[in-house]
């Protein structure tokens, strides 16, 4: 890991003096204090496992007497056990954030979310804000194609989409899976838009990797087991290579899908005060700056800045997608997918 | 006073039409030893059970003297019914030392202290000889020793009554014989009113005061082993106690019985002439003579169909001449007939010994 | 007769919510629809192409790891039972490490070791001969075959070896006096009479193939294909589409009857009866000049079983990086700091895990003491249907079990998702028939005058129970306790389908992190479950006095 524990330690304690002189003492204290009763949050999260339980340290340490049980998996899955818990009549939920922005759609659709805007996120962009108010961008990541160094050289190396249906990568790609990813869900949508369903048919000619997690292909590509990632959240792989592992992003030049992340309080949250506390937490320039920083990930605050050899979103091409389309294709892409790769 | 009364015993076991026991009816007196005699599957062990309250009758009472230990609706558990049992597989307890479960009987016995315990467990082990053994596991015995272990255990405990179910079966031939004479010496010196029970007729006849024959969950005759021998009542028990001649014919006259030509007089009885009559009669009570010159009453001329050595007897298979008649005689080692001689037969009408149901 | 209506009442319960409830669900789910019944989900499953290779798919992976498990289990019982091949004791105990190894996680360390580019076998050939293409590649249906019967082979094994045990060499002898030469001999006597052992330990590995979860979604998703277990576990995912999975539950449901019943079939007619020869030495054979060559055969299948994947997993433990080269560079405890102390859901898991364990194996082995005490003992009328329920869940695959669970307990008026009862249920059900054939054979070794020679000397039922009956059956009872057990701590297939964040176990954590890649601490995790099987195999070995292969009747 790069942060050590007297870094992470002296940002916590940097992030305890900034909300106490931030923010107004008497208000601030008895929101801390319902929250205190509740005494935790559960936070289900498709922020990797161990940024997400990094996150909640750094709240536990600010706010002690609160814990947050992070619930990590893909965001598919997240939406999969929200709505199975449902079912069965299980409020477990207070904070939901994941990869798949139709997610939100849906939730809010089914009036399982709640109305609350984060201290301070008027200046977000408008891709990160939903415009009824239920849920907002934590943080944004690209998709990019990433590929092993020690394997191909960098002007070998697939520079677009495109490229990727080159045989020549034949049993050498490696693709995450939409129906457990969200940011592999909205990529599928995006390139999908790009170059039509008739892509991903002729990729998975390619006898293409299948792996989960928009995480798990550059782990993949480090471990050599596949030489280039056909997908993956830029964040990881931007990791990954921080890490000192052969790995190098490629961002490709048709254009780069931008994922960004919603965050919501759901409707029955069994710790609603908590969970705004977190969620307000979660959106202190503090902590988005260190999504940046130690993840790796872009967000929504105008005044974070970003490590020097990350590329400015502006100087890329974006592909963006509207969320109302991804919830509505939900299930489509993922049949087309499967129908696709096979599984 | 534990003369033990079996009324009317009927018991069928679950899914199976006919009886195990069935309407049996038996008493056995205060200090008896009463062994219950059958061939395989006639329902003794189930009446032993019965007995023990293990299985509860359907029908019929058991009385030990006058306490009720069994009626309908009405059953005493049979741990309280004050008895003891000696089982064919011995029921040694693996886990438990000699000393431990030759005790096991009087740690129920609430009245009886700890030093007197071990004493009656010392002095038991020595009456059968095991003295010195009362640390080792059962495994670690013989199987006459198991045995002597077993029965110990029952007699530690001073029961009324003690069941024995074929306790000797599992032994060789000579153990057997020896612990015969030890269990009927035991016996003797408890005066413990006992049910054996046993398929094998010579363990009956030298171990009990009494034996009750068995006959598909009837009792088919009781009496002394001399009287079920003398006087067996059935083809069936004559033909279970010793070796036996049935001889199926017609009565001709109150007391004579006719097959195929050959008249028998038989002692003291009173036929109905016409009527169908069985006699059982005892090969060694048939007497070899010479062949008869002139016709008398129960002397017969007969030859010599095969003949058997048997060491100290010899014996024959003889057919009566003139009939059909196959009997086996037992004639003396000293002369010794050879096949297709012919021989006299005397039969004496007290031998003759008529039985129901023909 | 009160005692046998509490009994009833009680078994007529427990089968009610452990089966008959949730198979009835499953049954109805799978033919109703949103405009009354129907039977198009069925048609569905079969017609729908992607649906109909996953049936094929898992049709071929059972019959290849029957056969496979054949290949490797039937020599090395031959060899262990009837040769004189150095190191038996190492190779019954490797085999019997085999058989308790949670085979996903055996799957999960052959992606280490075989991966076609990372593995570590496939980069030392390709470093050895130069070859740039791979020894193996474990993401292919033989792949899977493979490491699905590596942990399969030992119920052909312990077929084999107990029955092999029981022929005498006389049977053997009799035919080569008269004339009949080795290969004979083994072709005529030998092989016909292990034959139904051999074909009942097909059957066995076969069952566990098609029942299996974990290794198929860890090799054959990132190959592209599905299998039933795989196929019903992505019916769960958003939008469920339980009716379907309720569907494809059935064709597995009605394999695994079909094949039960013909293995009980085969035993019945020429089991162990046969073979049962009393008496009689067992010569082993004189391997000569083969002893050394047949033991590193053995040590070889044991290589791919345990060494090998054992190794990695602890390699990956203790590495920065699993599939960079062992150095104090990359050595670290980082996994276990990060496994136990910063990742939230471990601890709760291995809490869960074992909660769940103890009080499955404690509810379970009293359960299954008391219904093979009252069978064997003929307590109450219809016994023999009271055994026949305790060995039914023989029949349900954990995927199915749970997925008809899941079913029944999501709605009123029982609402156990959510739950660890759910989970509970799930194991009682699934682990009954192991425990109850442990505690029947147990209480089948206790005769009833033992009870009796007690009763009659003064002691009431439940003294003789408590003096008599327990001191016996105890080891026995322990033993059925740790099955249980073992059961339960590695169960992922019903799992998976039955979790919810705060009812996570072990396997579903290790799964749940592996989606991830998260290889470090999975490894962690994996021999955390290790070390919990083997503790409580060597418990279950000190309870028996012998080893847990050796033959249960
Ligand atoms: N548990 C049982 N269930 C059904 N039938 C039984 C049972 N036990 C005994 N029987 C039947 O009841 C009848 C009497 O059995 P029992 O054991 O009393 O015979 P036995 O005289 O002791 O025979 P043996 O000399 O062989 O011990 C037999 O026909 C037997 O088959
Ligand atoms: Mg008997």
């Amino acid at each position: 890991m790069p942060t050590s524990p007297l870094r992470l330690a002296a940002f916590a304690l940097a992030v305890v003096v900034a909300l106490a002189v931030a923010v107004p003492v008497p208000a601030q204290d008895a929101r801390v204090e319902a929250a205190r009763k509740e005494g935790k949050v559960v936070w289900y999260t498709s922020l990797v496992l161990p940024s997400a339980e990094r996150v909640a340290k750094l709240f536990e340490t600010a706010y002690p007497g609160i814990k947050v049980e992070v619930h990590r998996t893909g965001s598919e899955r997240i939406l999969q056990r929200v709505m199975q818990e449902l079912q069965a009549n299980i409020r477990n939920a207070d904070v939901i954030h994941t990869s798949d922005a139709g997610h939100f759609v849906l939730l809010k659709g089914k009036n399982l979310l709640m109305k609350h805007a984060p201290a301070g996120v008027d200046p977000f962009p408008a891709g990160f804000k939903d415009k009824d108010g239920y849920y907002y961008g934590l943080r944004a990541t690209l998709n990019v194609i990433a590929y092993n160094t020690k394997a191909v050289v960098a002007a070998e190396a697939p520079k677009s989409w495109k490229e990727l249906l080159d045989p020549k990568w034949k049993g050498k790609l490696v693709t995450a899976h939409p129906g457990y990813s969200g940011v592999i869900a909205t990529h599928v949508l995006a390139l999908s838009h790009l170059h039509g369903w008739d892509y991903f048919k002729q990729l998975a000619q390619n006898r293409v990797m299948i792996k989960q997690s928009a995480a798990d292909p550059s782990v993949v590509v480090a471990s050599g087991e596949r030489v280039v990632a056909v997908n993956g959240g830029e964040y990881t792989a931007y990791k990954a290579k921080k890490k000192g592992n052969p790995i190098e992003i490629v961002y490709p030049r048709e254009g780069v899908p931008l994922v960004v992340s919603p965050t919501a309080i759901t409707a029955f949250a069994p710790h609603p005060n908590a969970a705004k506390l977190f969620t307000d937490f979660t959106f202190t320039r503090d902590v988005q700056q260190f999504l940046a920083d130690s993840e790796g990930l872009y967000t929504g605050h105008p005044d974070v800045k970003y490590p020097a050899d990350k590329p400015k979103l502006s100087d890329l091409k974006l592909l963006t997608v509207d969320p109302e389309e991804l919830e509505k294709r939900n299930e489509e892409i993922k049949k087309k997918f499967v129908e696709a790769f096979g599984a | 006073m534990s003369a033990v009364r079996l009324k009317g015993l009927t018991l069928r076991y679950g899914g199976v039409d006919v009886a195990a026991v069935d309407n049996l009816s038996l008493e056995i007196g205060d200090g008896e030893l009463l062994a219950l005699l059958g061939p395989s599957g006639c329902g003794k062990t189930t009446t032993l059970r019965l007995v023990a309250g293990f299985l509860d009758p359907e029908a019929g009472e058991i009385w030990v003297g006058d306490r009720c230990l069994s009626a309908p609706g009405n059953v005493v558990p049979p741990e309280r019914r004050r008895m003891a049992m000696i089982f064919q597989s011995y029921a040694l307890w693996p886990h438990l030392t000699v000393a431990q479960n030759v005790g096991y009987g009087l740690r129920f016995k609430r009245d009886l202290a700890r030093a007197d315990r071990e004493k009656r467990i010392a002095e038991m082990l020595r009456v059968v000889q095991l003295a010195g053994y009362e640390a080792r596991y059962p495994g670690e015995l013989s199987g006459g020793q198991q045995q002597r272990v077993a029965v110990a255990r029952a007699l530690v405990v001073e029961p009324e009554i003690l069941l024995l179910d074929e306790p000797l079966s599992n032994l060789d031939a000579n153990l057997r014989e020896e612990m015969r004479f030890e269990i009927r010496r035991l016996h003797e010196a408890f005066g413990i009113t006992t049910l054996y029970v046993t398929h094998d007729q010579a363990e009956a006849m030298v171990i009990s005061d009494r034996i009750a024959v068995l006959q598909a969950g009837r009792v088919a005759q009781v009496g002394t082993p001399d009287a079920l021998f003398e006087r067996p009542r059935t083809r069936f028990v004559a033909e279970f106690i010793g070796k036996t001649n049935v001889v199926d014919g017609v009565a001709a006259a109150p007391d004579v019985v006719e097959h195929g030509g050959v008249r028998l007089t038989v002692a003291g009885a009173r036929f109905t002439p016409g009527a169908g009559v069985a006699l059982s009669v005892r090969p060694h009570q048939i007497d070899l003579v010479e062949p008869p010159g002139a016709p008398a009453p129960n002397v017969f001329a007969a030859t010599v169909r095969r003949s058997s050595f048997l060491g100290d007897s010899l014996d024959y298979e003889v057919t009566i001449t003139g009939s059909d008649l196959v009997l086996r005689v037992v004639g003396p080692a000293t002369r010794r007939l050879a096949p297709g001689q012919v021989v006299g037969l005397r039969i004496d009408p007290s031998a003759c010994v008529p039985l129901d149901g023909a | 007769m009160d005692r046998a209506l509490v009994v009833w009442v009680g078994a007529a319960l427990a089968l009610v919510f452990l089966m008959a409830m949730p198979l009835a669900w499953l049954t109805v789910m799978s033919v109703s629809s949103e405009a009354g019944t129907t039977l198009g989900h069925y048609r569905y499953v079969f017609t729908d192409p992607a649906l109909a290779k996953s049936l094929w798919n898992t049709v071929v992976l059972a019959f290849w790891v029957g056969l496979v498990s054949i290949a490797i289990g039937a020599p090395l019982a031959w060899l262990t039972a009837r040769t004189d091949v150095p190191g038996q004791g190492l190779i019954r105990g490797l085999v019997l490490a085999s058989f308790v190894t949670p085979p996903f996680l055996g799957a999960f360390a052959w992606e280490m070791l075989a991966g076609p580019n990372a593995g570590l076998l496939n980069k030392v050939w390709r470093g050895v001969t130069g070859s740039d293409h791979p020894l193996v590649n474990i993401y292919t249906m033989p792949g899977l075959i493979f490491v699905v019967a590596i942990y399969t082979f030992p119920y052909v094994y312990i077929m084999i070896a107990n029955t092999l045990a029981l022929i005498a060499s006389d049977l053997e002898d009799a035919a080569s006096i008269l004339g009949a030469g080795r290969l004979t001999v083994a072709r005529t006597i030998t092989l016909p009479m292990v034959l139904p052992a051999i074909v009942s330990g097909f059957i066995l590995s076969v069952l566990q193939a098609l029942a299996l979860f974990g290794s198929p979604a860890i090799l054959a998703l990132p190959a592209g294909f599905h299998t039933i277990t795989t196929q019903v576990w992505s019916f769960f995912h958003f939008p469920p589409k339980i009716e379907a999975a309720a569907a494809i539950s059935m064709p597995l449901l009605g394999a695994t009857a079909v094949l039960l019943w013909l293995q009980k079939r085969l035993l019945g007619r020429r089991g162990y009866a046969a073979v049962g020869g009393k008496g009689g030495t067992r010569r082993r054979i004189a391997l000569g000049a083969w002893r050394v060559p047949a033991l590193l055969a053995c040590l070889a299948v044991m290589a791919c079983a345990i060494f090998l994947p054992y190794g990695i997993l602890a390699k990956a433990a203790f590495s920065r990086a699993w599939a960079q080269p062992v150095g104090w560079d990359n050595l670290t405890l980082a996994n276990f700091t990060f496994t136990f102390f910063e990742y939230g859901a471990t601890r709760a898991a291995i809490v869960n895990t074992l909660e769940l364990g103890v009080i499955t194996a404690s509810v379970g082995a009293v359960l299954v003491a008391v219904l093979a005490y009252v069978t064997n003992r003929r307590l109450v009328v219809g016994h023999q249907i009271v055994a026949f329920l305790a060995f039914a869940p023989v029949v349900i695959p954990g995927i199915v079990l749970a997925v008809a669970l899941f079913i029944a307990y999501t709605r009123p008026p029982f609402v156990l998702y959510g739950t660890l009862a759910i989970l509970f249920i799930a194991y009682l059900t699934k682990e009954m028939p192991v425990g109850y054939g442990q505690s029947d054979a147990t209480f089948r070794g206790i005769p009833p005058d033992l009870e009796d020679a007690g009763r009659i000397l003064g002691a009431g039922r439940l003294r003789v129970l408590r003096d008599i009956t327990a001191p016996l059956a105890k080891s026995g009872i322990i033993a059925a306790w740790c099955f249980i057990f073992i059961g339960v701590i590695r169960e992922l297939s019903a799992s998976i389908i039955l979790f919810t964040p705060n009812t996570k176990v072990m396997s579903v954590v290790i799964f749940d992190l592996k989606e991830e890649g998260q290889f470090g601490a999975i490894a962690v995790l994996g021999l955390v479950m290790l070390a919990l099987t083997f503790v409580t195999v060597a418990i279950v070995q000190r309870a028996l006095g012998r080893d847990v292969l050796g033959a249960r009747e």
